[in-house]
């Protein structure tokens, strides 16, 4: 089987702060060499000041190496076509706050070599797609931080680039924001895209990327795929439909007969994301519906769903 | 009028704006070279010539519609950020102005000079300081948001956001102009009283070099490079103290010549009329008939023909505001309405009566001169090169106007440029007090740096001067030779030669300054301010862009 080629190679990249005299504040990055494939959702981790948003930025170029190279689609990261190919969504939606929505996409368009018509049909789905059809026109000095966030990715995708690069993405969103924009970056895996981000938000990484890097102090500590890098490997866990007591223990006992540990069995439980976001589907189809009763019983909108058994 | 109209050729011109253009371009290459070093070590060397080529590339992509697009963008800002809120101060002051501005004086002249220095200051002095402040902002602004930050990680190279942003301030200004200038317009024209409209011309003189012959009628050889004496004030002094005027001895041999070349006959033919215009002040050592004036003759000479026609004596009346009492006209109409092409006058050897053509004869080939003396033995005539000028046919006042409004549109274009500039460097506070110095040190302090640059100041340089102050000795007293003095010679010599250089890097803002032309009723001339206003804008614009280029191209954006 072909390995998909890489879209990002960082060899030996190293980043050191000075102040003005050039004498040394701070070195950012220590000998950073990782590679990025082809149509994979990769993730940037680490505590703040690992290194991860000055890696972003060097590939972008905002910042120059100390030492080591890096190269986006076989580029070096000073070269400006390569951002032809390339979008990116910073980590505090940095655009023109005195533009509407219908502006800034237009603007950031023409830094491309993109079409007046394209612009405009290519403008008018990023609005529909991001849910801002109802701001368009407004200034983005007036919106809230999660429309921000939503034309920052808008523009970020104006050239239908072949690799995303977001810092961030789903800080300042509500949980349906959110729940859009992890969907939006699967989206782009779905038709071929790469995408890079960092965030904080450990849930979000874990839904979305294939493979994740861990920095620390500088220093790439873990690199792999997401699933074999979180797979238990002393355990297995089985998903079946309610069980009565007796077909519990009947399990238990083949369990024990096979030499096997019985940890434990409960019911599983549903994120909290997906009762809100169950809880707000419910409340837009039924607008009279509440689920609190009299007696402060608690009743759940997830409650109708089938939920599997451990 | 006091100033003194000084033409450059073109030959002159662009020897300027090579030294201009060496000087700063130089200067550009070696603080980027130095910012490389200091900012990227032994690296910096090798960064910097590696810049250089890439320079040479992106300037060859430089991509229209991206510049266009931040042309757009900067003019949004500027329209969103009310700086086109500078029209409301404007209409208020043109609102208001007449009521202090009407019948102050009453000549007139006067008048036209007062509305019009009042319109072009206001103009000049509300646009150039937003511009001053927009230029200087506007990038740092981007930089501290980081909204440039997003910019710069699309295909776009960096000089195209120097060059957008300095087209897009320039676009602001132009339009603000634009609006201030023609309103300005209107209300000069419509301020005018109907009597006075005759007033609102831009007449267009054109001046002559001017030397002296003394007494006995000798003519000094002022290129002869042993004559030290300045053509422009070789004549008597009368110990008068504003030297502007010399003086020539009347009843003597002693004249004042004004030798014009390339007059233009056939526009002069087209017009009707050959007029002088002049403005001569009298100097007198006795008291004479106090209720005469100084008799005076012109005397115009055909180069090229030899021939010559003293003109009727007149009187000079110094004293008088009417520009009228001040003009010969040959040729015009008679009373009636006929052309008058012929002038009539007495030759000076024979006394007889001739009549030659004005236009075939005596002005052919328009290679003339124009011979002044006085007649009045013991008594002076004072007059300086710009104290006689032939009037060829006048232009529309409004032409007059908008070259004036173009001469601050050029004066802003350079703020902008070096506003944009500075910019790129450091942040805005930084950048406009660096900007509004050179404006400062460019307007009033040029004079001063090239007197010393070219030792022509008295005292010596920098480190004679601090000897002098310390040892208490003025300018005047020598110093004796020995080794002392010669180490302050080659020390002043290596700073003055420095100095030498940096005068170049500060603009002549002086000459960009039109309103004496327009308030005095004159045209702008091409030579002798338009042409080295463009000269000079040109001269800083593509270095600037350049060390701009270097700027954004070798600065960490994300630099902490």
């Amino acid at each position: 089987m072909n390995q998909p080629e890489n879209v990002i190679e960082i060899r030996n990249l190293s980043k050191v702060y000075r102040d003005f005299w050039g004498r040394k504040k701070v070195q950012a990055l220590k000998s950073l060499s990782l590679d990025v494939k082809k149509g994979e959702i990769f993730g940037l981790l680490g505590p703040n000041g690992s290194g991860k948003t000055t890696t972003m930025k060097l590939l972008l170029g905002l910042l120059f190496p100390t030492t080591g190279d890096v190269s986006m689609f076989g580029e070096p990261a000073s070269n400006v076509e390569k951002n032809e190919k390339i979008g990116y969504l910073p980590e505090e939606s940095y655009l023109y706050r005195f533009l509407n929505a219908d502006e800034t996409l237009d603007f950031y368009g023409r830094l491309f070599n993109i079409s007046s018509d394209e612009r405009k049909k290519r403008r008018d789905a990023l609005i529909e797609r991001v849910g801002l059809q109802h701001a368009r026109k407004r200034q983005l000095k007036e919106y809230s931080k999660g429309m921000t966030r939503r034309i920052g990715l808008a523009q970020a995708l104006i050239n239908d680039p072949d690799l995303v690069l977001l810092d961030e993405p789903t800080s300042g969103l509500d949980p349906i924001g959110t729940r859009d924009m992890k969907d939006m970056i699967l989206d782009l895996r779905d038709q071929g895209k790469t995408v890079v981000m960092c965030s904080h938000l450990l849930a979000d990484v874990q839904d979305v990327c294939d493979r994740i890097a861990i920095l620390y102090g500088g220093e790439l500590k873990v690199m792999g795929r997401v699933d074999e890098l979180l797979k238990s490997k002393e355990q297995e866990q089985i998903l079946t439909s309610t069980l009565s007591d007796e077909a519990l223990n009947e399990v238990k006992a083949v369990l024990v007969k096979h030499n096997a540990e019985f940890i434990s069995a409960d019911r599983p439980t549903a994120t909290l994301e997906d009762l809100f976001l169950k809880t707000v589907q419910i409340s837009q189809a039924q607008p009279g519906k509440r689920f609190v009763s009299a007696d402060d019983k608690a009743e759940s909108p997830l409650d109708n769903e089938e939920k599997p058994a451990t | 009028m006091s100033f003194d109209v000084v033409g450059f050729d073109f030959l002159e011109g662009l020897t300027h704006f090579l030294k201009v253009f060496g000087g700063v371009a130089l200067t550009a290459l070696i603080v980027s070279f130095i910012l490389a070093l200091i900012q990227y070590g032994g690296r910096g060397p090798g960064l910097f010539f590696k810049t250089l080529w890439q320079a040479l590339v992106d300037f060859a992509h430089t991509s229209p519609r991206r510049v266009w697009a931040i042309t757009e963008l900067t003019w949004k800002e500027s329209a969103r950020k009310k700086a086109l809120f500078v029209f409301v101060v404007f209409a208020i002051l043109i609102m208001f102005a007449g009521w202090f501005l009407r019948d102050s004086v009453d000549r007139a002249d006067l008048q036209l000079k007062i509305y019009v220095k009042f319109v072009l200051t206001a103009i000049s002095w509300l646009t150039l300081p937003v511009i001053l402040l927009l230029s200087c902002w506007g990038l740092p602004a981007d930089i501290k948001n980081r909204s440039l930050h997003t910019v710069v990680t699309k295909p776009i190279r960096r000089h195209e956001v120097v060059l957008g942003r300095f087209f897009g301030f320039t676009l602001v200004g132009t339009v603000i102009l634009l609006v201030m200038g023609s309103v300005g317009y209107l209300w000069t024209v419509g301020q005018m009283p109907e009597a006075a409209k005759s007033e609102l011309v831009g007449r267009v003189p054109v001046y002559g070099d001017m030397t002296y012959s003394n007494r006995i009628g000798d003519r000094p050889d002022f290129d002869d490079p042993n004559n030290p004496q300045n053509p422009a004030s070789a004549a008597t002094n009368v110990g008068d103290v504003w030297e502007f005027r010399s003086y020539i001895e009347g009843g003597t041999k002693s004249r004042t010549f004004y030798d014009f070349d390339n007059i233009d006959v056939a526009a002069a033919k087209r017009a009707g009329q050959f007029r002088i215009e002049y403005n001569f002040e009298a100097f007198r050592t006795h008291k004479g008939d106090i209720e005469k004036r100084l008799l005076c003759r012109i005397t115009i000479v055909n180069n090229e023909s030899g021939l010559r026609v003293p003109l009727e004596t007149f009187e000079v009346k110094e004293f008088s505001n009417r520009s009228a009492d001040k003009t010969i006209i040959l040729g015009g109409t008679d009373e009636e309405g006929n052309p008058i092409e012929t002038v009539t006058y007495r030759e000076e050897n024979t006394n007889e009566v001739k009549s030659v053509n004005i236009f075939d004869e005596l002005l052919k080939g328009g290679d003339i001169t124009v011979e002044v003396q006085c007649l009045d033995p013991g008594q002076f005539l004072g007059m300086a090169r710009p104290d006689l000028f032939i009037r060829m046919p006048d232009r529309p006042f409004y032409i007059t106007f908008f070259k004036a409004i173009f001469g601050i549109w050029l004066e802003m274009v350079l703020i902008i440029v070096l506003g944009v500039t500075a910019s790129c460097f450091v942040k805005g506070p930084v950048a406009t007090l660096l900007t509004f110095g050179m404006l400062v040190i460019g307007s009033g302090f040029s004079e001063l740096m090239q007197s010393l640059a070219i030792g022509t100041s008295e005292g010596g340089g920098p480190f004679e001067s601090a000897y002098r102050m310390f040892m208490h000795l003025n300018p005047s007293v020598s110093i004796d030779d020995g080794p002392l003095k010669t180490i302050m010679t080659i020390v002043d010599q290596a700073a003055l030669g420095f100095l030498w250089t940096v005068q170049y890097l500060f603009p002549q803002f002086e000459y960009y300054n039109m309103v004496p032309f327009v308030a005095n009723g004159f045209d702008v001339p091409w030579k002798a301010s338009l042409l080295p206003s463009i000269l000079v804008t040109l001269a800083f614009v593509i270095p600037c862009l350049i060390l701009g280029y270097f700027s954004m191209q070798l600065r960490e954006m994300e630099a902490k």
